[in-house]
């Protein structure tokens, strides 16, 4: 495009030059007019190539009817959460000289935040008084259900259906998980904004080391450390808890791993569902007006599933039982644990990336940088057959669009979409560690090696990772089982399987009473209890 | 000129009394009006009415209803059954029990600490810094809970929070104080009693200041022994302000709900989690408004019962007096 500029300058000057050839009598007549012949057809050529590179982009203006007005929008994002905030950041800084460009009109991008657990109140509160305070919305994909069904955000298959550029491919964790309200419907509420899934953090420089690995060795019958993403594809969870108690020794203040126990928002939920999925047990059966948990969460797989979850507090620091993803990344970056199973959003700050300087460490203070710590898949579960399965928790969010915009912010919220899956956008956002989900970046040959977690990423949410309920009573689901959970984890409850009923009790009831099934929990349920 | 300057000035006063006067007739007739009481509390009553009363009825209308803020289904009159549900939930019952023994010991100890150093700053009139002493007591009381939950959250913190390293150093071990199931009840007991024990103290000091002088002295000269000195001056005038404290403190106790949630969630499992937090959670983490509502009229019914009692306790004496 470039080019086409300078040339147009060029003949201008031409132009200018020859005029003045002709007037100061430098030239012949003949000179003259074989000259004037030869700019004249490179003048309608290049006039030509210009009308024709510059057509769309004024009709494209035209065409917008927000053309010359401002307008601002305001995103309501989750708070410490740094794929939010690169949402935003990346909106500032492309789609605003982008929609300027392309559609002509000026647009502010301002970010409202509040924690996890928050930010749905947050949003609830303001869009049950039919506000559009917050235009779009980075949204937990388990609320779509909750966010849906009032008539909150706007349902998008009409507007996919009207704009070519937002029929895109994802992969299809990402198209069920952040998209789809009901389950198994064709009804799409969503855009991914962040894909997420659970990866394990290995300490690369103890696992390599060499005194490490003889003993390790001498301990184990001739084993050897994982060394590779490879070897770690073949660690089954047996071997894992004999690699983690290796290197738990809480008097160097190192400990073999960590898992988010804490009872905050969906954290134990989301880090023991890997040991029920992945061992074939499920958390609920039926469609809406038939769902049926008790029976299905309290099974004794599940049972087996949540027992082996908690085998692992053992290995973890003083006070695992509370840890969520900051206390983690805390953990980690100090140097104690030698392992963690975490969000692989969360590599920048696991590995101490500086974000705005990948090849820089975000705090040199801290004792972990990236050439230390390999991001890789995490353990899996020998089946029957003898093939190891894995089926982690899916993390990550979509962007929401609020039902209550006016047109202007409507459109803008559109335009923003068909910019933000644009291949540009979408390799600026990967390279600046955010997680795609589109088929068309996954699929580049590089992609893989584009950052630390890319590899461990990929490989987690094609196949291996699922999401749960996306229910409206997902909150209420979410917090008795969190409750219960947390109960067992922290032996406030011995047995598992009570736990397990607990859950599945009160979240039966919670379906029943809102009429998302006609299944009454069973009178036994009545002397359920926790602890 | 001098005699001049002031007749002038008395003219001039005159004609601002005779200006006033009307005005000044104005207001006496108003004071003098059987409706100026009235307006003098209007104000307040309007106040009272806006934001006690309607959001009261609106509540209590509330929890006669299935209402969730999310669902797509309209609000639908149920009667007493959200009251039902809760009758019969052991979940409920459980949280309820817990609470009142978090309000018993919290109010008990503090009220127990606070005496003590109530009586003990009492005792010390002239002790050197004896003003900064008590400023540095009440602190904690100013302080909002968010703070302090958020601190206490960081001092128990067992990897390295202050409380644990000399836990450590004393006991050779580390302790979970927030995620054991059998500390962090009393974790949270504790911080509450450190908050608001400088509040009983300071109600303590209210009481002894509000027994006469002559009393106390004549009890000096008679030689009353400290306890019973205790018991039959100052307690006879300074119970009143005391149960004060008391029934302000078992309120409020009764509503925790923030230094909760920021310390534990409520957990381990459901070790901590007290009325406050699962009304909380009902109404704006379920949006269930209806059931939410109905545990608030519980609550507001549980306050006014123990207001009633501390009052009638309070007044027993003087009640059983009068019936003599």
């Amino acid at each position: 495009m470039r080019g086409l500029d300078r040339q147009s300058a060029d003949l201008s000057r031409a132009h200018v030059q020859l005029l003045r050839d002709v007037m100061e009598g430098r030239l012949s007549r003949r000179a003259a007019v074989k000259r004037g012949i030869s700019l004249g057809l490179s003048t309608t050529a290049l006039a030509g190539l210009l009308t024709a590179r510059r057509t769309p982009r004024v009709s494209a203006r035209q065409d917008s009817p927000l053309a010359g007005k401002t307008i601002d929008m305001t995103i309501l994002g989750i708070a410490g959460w740094p794929p939010s905030q690169l949402g935003v950041t990346l909106a500032m800084e492309g789609f605003k000289p982008y929609a300027k460009e392309t559609y002509g009109y000026d647009v502010n991008f301002s970010f409202e935040e509040s924690p996890f657990d928050q930010l749905f109140q947050k949003a609830a509160a303001s869009l049950s008084t039919g506000s559009a305070q917050y235009n779009i919305i980075i949204s937990d994909s388990q609320w779509l259900g909750a966010l849906a069904e009032p008539g909150w955000i706007v349902q998008l298959n009409d507007i996919i259906a009207q704009n070519p550029e937002l029929q895109i491919e994802f992969v299809e964790a990402a198209q069920q998980g952040y998209r789809i309200y009901p389950d198994g419907s064709d009804q799409i509420w969503g855009f991914p904004q962040e894909g997420d899934t659970i990866a394990l953090y290995v300490r690369q420089d103890l696992f390599t080391n060499p005194e490490e690995r003889e003993a390790y060795k001498a301990a184990n019958n001739g084993e050897d450390l994982p060394q590779t993403f490879e070897d770690w594809e073949e660690v089954d969870i047996d071997r894992f808890e004999r690699i983690v108690s290796f290197f738990h020794r809480p008097d160097q203040g190192l400990y073999g791993t960590s898992l988010q126990y804490s009872k905050v928002y969906d954290f134990i939920s989301c880090y023991c569902y890997p040991f029920m999925f992945s061992t074939g047990g499920e958390i609920w059966e039926g469609d809406v007006g038939s769902y049926r948990v008790e029976g299905v969460l309290d099974s004794e797989t599940n049972a087996a599933g949540l027992a082996r979850c908690k085998d692992f507090v053992k290995y973890g620091p003083e006070g695992v039982t509370n840890y969520g993803i900051a206390e983690e990344v805390d953990a980690f970056t100090s140097g104690s644990l030698a392992t963690c199973l975490q969000w692989s959003a969360l590599a920048f700050q696991m590995l101490n990336i500086d974000m705005n300087n990948p090849d820089q460490p975000a705090d040199p203070s801290k004792p972990i940088n990236r050439d230390m710590v390999l991001v890789t898949v995490p353990p899996g579960f020998r089946q029957a057959d003898g093939s190891l399965r894995r089926t982690y928790t899916l993390g990550g969010q979509p962007w929401v669009i609020n039902a209550f915009n006016d047109e202007d912010h409507m459109q803008v919220a559109i335009d923003f979409m068909k910019w933000w899956y644009q291949p540009e956008t979408q390799a600026e956002f990967a390279r600046r560690g955010g997680n795609p989900t589109d088929k068309a970046t996954l699929s580049r040959p590089d992609f893989d090696t584009l950052q630390p977690h890319f590899r461990a990423y990929r490989y987690m949410l094609e196949g291996n990772s699922r999401d749960f309920w996306h229910d409206p009573n997902y909150s209420e689901m979410l917090a008795v089982q969190q409750e219960a959970f947390s109960a067992y984890v922290t032996d406030i409850e011995d047995d598992p399987m009570d736990a397990l009923r607990y859950a599945a009790c009160e979240q039966q009831r919670i379906l029943f009473d809102n009429g998302r099934t006609d299944v009454e929990p069973s009178d036994s349920c009545a002397d359920v209890t926790l602890g | 000129m001098a005699q001049l300057g002031t007749q002038i000035e008395s003219v001039a006063g005159a004609r601002r009394i005779e200006a006033t006067q009307p005005r000044l007739s104005r207001w006496r007739a108003l004071e003098e009006s059987r409706l100026f009481p009235a307006v003098l509390v209007l104000p307040i009553l309007i106040f009272f009415l806006v934001w006690n009363i309607i959001p009261l009825l609106w509540l209590l209308g509330v929890s006669f209803y299935r209402f969730k803020l999310t669902s797509a289904q309209p609000e639908q009159y149920i009667g007493f059954e959200n009251f039902r549900r809760l009758w019969e939930s052991s979940v409920y019952w459980g949280t309820l029990g817990r609470t009142l023994t978090f309000m018993v010991c919290s109010v008990g100890l503090a009220t127990v600490l606070g005496i003590l150093l109530g009586l003990l700053f009492w005792g010390s009139a002239r002790m050197p810094g004896r003003r900064l002493a008590l400023t540095l007591l009440f602190t904690p009381m100013i302080l909002p809970p968010v703070a302090v939950g958020t601190f206490y959250r960081l001092i128990y913190d067992p990897t390295f929070g202050v409380l644990n390293y000399y836990a450590n150093r004393i006991t050779g071990k580390t302790y979970d104080f927030l995620g054991d199931k059998e500390l962090a009840f009393w974790a949270l007991v504790a911080v509450d009693v450190w908050m608001w024990t400088p509040f009983m103290t300071l109600m303590t000091l209210a009481a002894l200041g509000s027994v006469p002088k002559a009393e106390l002295e004549a009890a000096e000269i008679d030689r009353l022994p400290w306890l019973k000195r205790l018991w039959y001056v100052v307690l006879p005038h300074g119970k009143f302000i005391l149960m004060l404290g008391i029934l302000l403190r078992t309120i409020d106790a009764f509503k925790t709900t923030d230094l909760v949630y920021l310390m534990t969630r409520g957990g381990p499992g459901n070790r901590t989690e007290l009325v406050g937090v699962t009304l909380y959670r009902q109404g704006f983490e379920a949006f269930q408004m209806g059931n939410a509502s109905a545990m608030a009229v519980i609550a507001l019914l549980i306050a006014i019962a123990f207001t009633s009692i501390y009052l009638y306790v309070l007044n027993y004496r003087e009640t059983r007096a009068a019936l003599r």
